[in-house]
């Protein structure tokens, strides 16, 4: 199980340098989708499964938006997948970084792997996040309501931003 | 360093570095910032479970709130520069060029 919680870590890794490296924004989405499917699994093995349901549902609903817009609206007539040698490029340039970064800095210790969570036991214990995003409701109430504005905040700036031509807030000089 | 630590520092790393370099498309750099966003979503409900705090998992839900509006707004100026630009390469958002 240690190991199949790495494999998704090195999975959610290989999703963001799929991003990274400058790739069209069809395949670039693909790269996004598999670092979000990796990181619910990996989330759910350690237990955290309402926060991993939020993130599966609402976040890859919502990024659906930004799928239908990466396919209509960046139309290249030559897409360029990962085996072209541009994005080749900039995806060993950053394994190289990665891999300078560890071997320099010492950084990762193989030895540590264990994580500590809870596992629940019976009908009467409730998982952490659970709990957690309660409070929301009762004592976080205040981030709750400015989560909210935020969200109405965008609306008019939205708005504001693609209105039109000749009055929206970017325009052509 | 645990490995799960640093596959999430890798990935926002990475992800930065992305959007730090040269983009063709301006909807490539908006996903760039949803990787990050991800990336940092991550460890913002694995921290709370590892040291059992559970009132700090209402944290990574606020987040995707905000990361919700960040993704509106990008997607509005796309929707705004296509217009105005022909385009989305982001090469015509050059300053320098006259």
């Amino acid at each position: 199980m240690t190991y199949f919680v790495i494999f998704l870590g090195v999975s959610f890794i290989l999703g963001a340098l799929a991003v990274a490296s400058n790739p069209s924004p069809y395949y670039g989405v693909v790269g996004l989708v598999l670092a979000s499917v990796v990181g619910c699994g990996w989330l759910m093995s350690l237990g955290v499964s309402f926060i991993s349901l939020a993130l599966f549902m609402i976040y890859l609903g919502g990024m659906l938006v930004v799928f239908v817009y990466s396919v209509s609206l960046a139309a290249d007539p030559y897409p360029e997948a990962w085996g072209d040698w541009g994005v080749m490029g900039y995806g060993l340039g950053l394994v190289l970084v990665v891999v300078l970064g560890v071997v320099w800095g010492e950084a990762i210790d193989f030895w540590e792997v264990g994580v500590v969570t809870v596992d629940g036991g019976g009908v009467s214990l409730v998982r952490l996040d659970f709990s957690g995003v309660a409070v929301l409701y009762s004592y976080g109430v205040g981030l709750f309501l400015v989560a909210g504005w935020g969200l109405l905040l965008v609306l008019f700036v939205v708005l504001e931003l693609v209105r039109g031509l000749s009055r929206g807030a970017i325009r052509a000089v | 360093m645990s490995p799960f630590h640093f596959s999430f520092y890798t990935a926002f790393t990475l992800s930065s570095l992305g959007l730090a370099f040269h983009r063709t498309h301006f909807i490539s750099a908006l996903l760039c910032l949803e990787s990050m966003m991800l990336s940092m979503f991550i460890p913002l409900s694995l921290w709370p479970i590892e040291n059992l705090t559970p009132s700090f998992t209402l944290v990574p839900i606020l987040m995707l709130a905000f990361s919700a509006c960040e993704a509106g707004t990008g997607l509005a100026m796309l929707v705004a520069s296509t217009r105005t630009h022909g385009s989305d390469h982001l090469h015509t958002l050059n300053l320098l060029q006259c």
